[in-house]
């Protein structure tokens, strides 16, 4: 049992409170460049992965990693969500988890 | 050994588990609508209600109490705690001849998971799941020697991944419902300070009624034989008799609340 690297989860809105610090996080994949994927996060922005793995343009991928700054996450482990994700509820979580209800995930 | 839960728990082994979580499977769990609130300083009752499913995140699991007296019972938001359901990524699998370990985190924490390999379909369920793969366990929580794991009586790859986010929102969901807050406004609270409840509005009726039956079920109030008196009631909530008053008539109305010695004593039917 062990809670002390827990990773928040976030939009990219909220990225920027967590520069620094563990994240995870939702991208629709627009492009993988160089080691450096593009995503679209679930409310909208784009976002940077670096060290992502390789997933398919237009699947989601859910990453853990650490927030290097307001838009971009170097990633620590990708997971394929495939092409059938639903992005808005994924948003409306990271809203609560980051904010009223806080305490249950951090 | 911990596969017995301690002197008397509520899963004798493996086997008993596994029908009762393979019944549970289907719908992906279910709201605890009677809570078991644990009495202060008393033995607590292992009816049926002990073992409500309760959707949780590793976090929850190390913040719940563990209830003095029996040593392998835990307690979150006062509600007795025995079999869990979590959903995280398994890391560090590995299958000996009787079980399988592997440890789920879940992204709020880790926790180590133990399932007793007794029969064929127990091997075959565990040889779909592999490390770094999403997985839906149901399990007993336990204490063994100041640390907590669970006990699976099924574990699940999972194949769809919003089930992810439909089980964190199901530990909020029931949080929410096992401490009584509700959601008043949307998006104007989110991404605030930590878990500070939004401001109720005060003419919630809804929101009135909740925190008269709290007061019912204070563990203080519900030892008392005879229940509260009304006028108890307003001097402890500071709000109009009237409106207490009738949220207590809405109470004995719906069977959540009965007289007790007179007309202004009442008590909550739990545990009763």
């Amino acid at each position: 049992m062990d809670t002390s690297s827990p990773a928040a989860l976030v939009n990219a809105q909220m990225l920027n409170m967590f520069v620094g610090r563990r994240v995870r996080t939702v991208v629709q994949v627009q492009h993988n460049e160089g080691g450096v994927l593009v995503g679209q996060s679930t409310d909208g922005h784009q976002l940077c992965v670096k060290s992502a793995m390789d997933v398919p343009v237009s699947h989601f991928m859910e990453v853990y990693g650490i927030a290097e700054n307001s838009q971009t996450i170097r990633a620590e482990v990708c997971t394929d969500f495939g092409p059938n994700f639903d992005p808005k509820v994924f948003d409306e979580l990271c809203k609560l988890a980051s904010g009223r209800f806080k305490h249950l995930f951090l | 050994m911990y596969g017995g839960g301690g002197g008397g728990g509520h899963y004798d082994g493996g086997s008993g588990g596994a029908g009762n979580a393979n019944a549970l499977f289907g719908g992906g769990g279910f709201m605890p609508s009677q809570s078991t609130v644990v009495p202060e300083n008393s033995g607590l009752s292992k009816g049926r209600s002990a073992q409500t499913l309760l959707p949780l995140t590793v976090k929850q699991t190390m913040d719940a109490a563990q209830t003095s007296g029996d040593r392998s019972n835990f307690a979150i938001n006062g509600v007795e705690v025995s079999t869990i359901r979590l959903v995280g990524r398994m890391l560090g699998k590995v299958e000996r001849v009787t079980d399988v370990v592997f440890t789920l985190d879940d992204g709020t924490g880790k926790i180590d998971v133990n399932r007793w390999e007794n029969e064929a379909s127990d091997a075959k369920e565990m040889a779909d799941a592999n490390n770094e793969n999403y997985v839906i366990v149901i399990g007993g929580l336990k204490g063994f020697q100041g640390k907590r794991h669970v006990v699976a009586y099924a574990v699940r790859r999972v194949t769809n991944f919003n089930e992810i986010t439909c089980h964190f929102l199901h530990c909020i969901q029931v949080h929410m419902e096992l401490t009584g807050l509700k959601i008043y406004s949307s998006a104007a609270t989110y991404g605030g300070v930590a878990h500070a409840p939004s401001q109720p509005n005060p003419v919630d009726g809804n929101y009135i009624s909740n925190l008269v039956l709290s007061v019912f079920h204070d563990p203080s109030v519900m030892d008392q034989e005879h229940g509260l008196h009304i006028k108890d009631v307003i001097d402890r909530l500071k709000l109009p008799d009237d409106v207490v008053s009738a949220a207590i008539q809405g109470h004995v109305d719906v069977g959540n609340i009965y007289n007790t010695i007179d007309d202004f004593h009442y008590k909550s039917v739990r545990n009763g």
